[in-house]
């Protein structure tokens, strides 16, 4: 008991500190912003920048993509932007093509590490600047992205937490290829190899793309199905939130609402499912998608006024929203209505 | 009689007429879009999708061009799917490139044959036939792969995914080798020939004593080749498969469909579904060198169907 309570007091201690961190950090973030304005300002006056993304149909990429297309606008240049449909082939068509128009720099979002690294390659031989939103390779010059170590962490922590330590959790792996979402799963692992009384019922589900929430709420069902008993599954963790919605109306559904469920990215509908005192959703990493795909812009126009001096990643922070500072992180965010 | 003949050209003149505007106008309109290494990268990205819509071409000849109950392989687009799902998973657990080239052949013809069983032996419409069989193929894959990207290396595929001769990628010509032995294949030869008897009044070619039954079943086997081949280049193309090659089955549709307008009498062949899958290559291609939305193309796509479709039916109704 004295011990359980003392981790207790260790997280509760832990999350203050990164609360403390997390603010630093967001005032840091801004006085960095001002500090920009006032420096020369940034331009990409006469440049073009190729920005290639795998898909735009989930909200993070969506608003990624317009903060990296608006910024290229509003500092002067011009975007050949070019969004795959989820279609790997067709991205690395639009990459080949891409090359042979020569911008002056490619920024690539997301997609399949292992099927993009060879074009990625092809890119750098081509003598073309390579920058990444989200995609963590060597070969790009600067990776812009939320710490997905932090965010992981914090949201295993806080899954941890809440279930007191102990119990059956079903976890979405369908996308371990993309390093945010490995990231992310080793982050669970990691803190789990602390919490053993916390089991990953196997096998893992696999989330999909397209149909993600219909089809988490299918193998939600059947699991449930599985485990009809109240307690025998205490919570539902995924990479991202769409299999989170999923999951979440497949609780209600079936009157599981004991059931708590955990994701990443912070899309509006699931903040607003988080706010729901009734909903299942307990906490969501939500990022700023827009923020970072402006930051990579940026950091491109850095690099091509000749500061090389652009670090290898750049880290947008991230917020754990959960049913207590909602509604607060939905006006920091702009989401609220 | 004249008429219809001026119907018909007019079509194909037309055709051809689009084909050249659009390419005139990209080479125009877009800067860098005639440079040698541009055609040549459309040509590369061409390779699967026109590997694809010669087995459908080929089925569609021999099962006779009606969209409903002639000849159709839905399955393509799966079997691509499932090829590159077999050519990944052995090359994955250690096997060579022979055997993982031969399975994924192989699963590629097997494919065929289960087709070929159902629309010959069974009597199903090709449509719903191949239809089921494309679920079969997506299912088999999910179990290969559990829906995840599995990675596929090896000096075979970088050798297709990278450049040959003259700096010019290996799949470019590739696509255009398997075109020509199609071309001899299908539009030079007797059998080739059989083959067009049988699609164009299957009654007349059965009292004319050929073997209808093992024509039709051998155009699905060609076709599901094709597949295992198609496969093949998208684990070059994509170091391994991922999901997803479901999508690719419009895009199949409508360039063996496009392709027969490029004929004289408006029946597939193998050079013009080849010409089709190029203009559709040269569509997206341009589109992006001038900076269009890629959203634009699928929308496209949707369009050249409804206008081929519309048209050459409008055509051979007058013919008939």
């Amino acid at each position: 008991m004295t011990k359980l309570i003392e981790r207790r007091y260790y997280y509760e201690m832990r999350t203050l500190m990164l609360a403390v961190a997390l603010a630093i950090t967001v005032g840091g973030a801004r006085a960095d912003d001002a500090v920009t304005a006032r420096s020369p300002a940034l331009s990409l006056l006469g440049k073009t920048v190729g920005i290639t993304v795998i898909g735009t149909d989930h909200y993070w990429d969506l608003r990624a993509y317009q903060g990296q297309v608006d910024e290229v606008r509003r500092l002067g240049g011009t975007a050949i932007a070019v969004d795959a449909g989820r279609n790997d082939s067709r991205q690395i068509a639009q990459i080949q093509t891409l090359i042979s128009q020569k911008p002056d720099a490619i920024i690539e979002q997301l997609g399949t590490l292992s099927v993009l690294e060879p074009w990625l390659q092809k890119i750098r031989d081509a003598g073309i600047p390579l920058f990444t939103v989200d995609t963590a390779t060597p070969l790009s010059l600067n990776d812009t992205t939320s710490d997905n170590f932090f965010i992981g962490e914090q949201l295993a922590l806080r899954l941890a937490n809440d279930i007191g330590g102990e119990g059956n959790i079903l976890v979405f792996n369908g996308f371990y290829g993309v390093p945010v979402c490995a990231i992310r799963y080793d982050e669970l692992k990691e803190v789990l190899k602390f919490y053993p009384k916390i089991r990953i019922i196997e096998p893992e589900l696999r989330d999909v793309i397209p149909n993600t929430v219909q089809n988490a709420y299918t193998q939600i069902t059947e699991v449930l199905n599985k485990y009809p008993e109240k307690g025998s599954i205490k919570a539902i963790w995924a990479a991202w939130d769409v299999p989170q919605v999923g999951a979440t109306q497949a609780l209600l559904a079936a009157g599981r609402t004991e059931i708590k469920t955990y994701g990443v990215d912070g899309s509006p509908d699931v903040v607003n499912l988080i706010k729901d005192p009734d909903s299942p959703a307990a906490a969501v990493v939500a990022q700023q998608p827009y923020e970072i795909g402006k930051a990579a812009v940026d950091n491109v126009a850095r690099y091509l006024a000749g500061d090389h001096g652009v670090p290898l990643y750049s880290y947008i922070p991230a917020i754990l929203v959960t049913k207590q500072n909602a509604a607060e992180v939905q006006k920091t965010l702009g989401q609220a209505s | 009689m004249p008429r219809r003949r001026h119907r018909t050209g007019w079509l194909r003149m037309g055709s051809l007429a689009a084909f050249t505007v659009v390419f005139v106008g990209f080479a125009i309109a877009a800067p860098g879009f005639l440079v040698v290494g541009n055609i040549a990268n459309v040509v590369d990205q061409s390779a699967i999708l026109g590997v694809l819509a010669f087995g459908m071409t080929v089925v569609i000849i021999g099962g006779g061009g009606d969209v409903i109950t002639g000849g159709i392989d839905l399955s393509l687009a799966g079997n691509l799917g499932l090829s590159a799902a077999v050519f990944a998973v052995l090359s994955q657990s250690g096997s060579g490139d022979v055997l993982a080239v031969v399975a994924a052949l192989a699963s590629g013809v097997a494919v065929g044959f289960v087709n070929a069983f159902a629309v010959v032996r069974l009597r199903i419409l090709p449509l719903l036939a191949t239809l089921a069989v494309m679920n079969i193929c997506a299912g088999v894959e999910l179990v290969l792969t559990h829906n995840m990207v599995v990675q596929a290396r090896s000096s075979l595929l970088s050798r297709l995914a990278g450049d040959g001769p003259f700096g010019l990628p290996v799949l470019a010509y590739l696509l255009l080798a398997i075109a020509f032995v199609l071309v001899l294949a299908v539009q030079c030869s007797p059998t080739g020939l059989r083959l067009y008897a049988v699609g164009g009044h299957r009654e007349a070619a059965r009292a004319a004593g050929l073997a209808v039954e093992r024509h039709v079943g051998g155009s699905y086997l060609v076709s599901g080749l094709c597949g295992g081949i198609g496969g093949v280049f998208s684990a070059a193309l994509l170091n391994g498969s991922t999901p997803g090659s479901g999508e690719m089955l419009l895009s199949i549709v409508v360039a063996a469909l496009l392709g027969s307008v490029f004929s004289r009498r408006l029946v597939p062949t193998i050079a013009g579904t080849l010409l089709a899958v190029l203009f559709i290559g040269f569509l997206i291609n341009g589109f992006q060198l001038i900076n269009v939305s890629s959203y634009w193309v699928s929308g496209v796509e949707g369009v050249l169907i409804l206008f081929v479709v519309g048209t050459t039916s409008l055509v051979r109704r007058e013919m008939s």
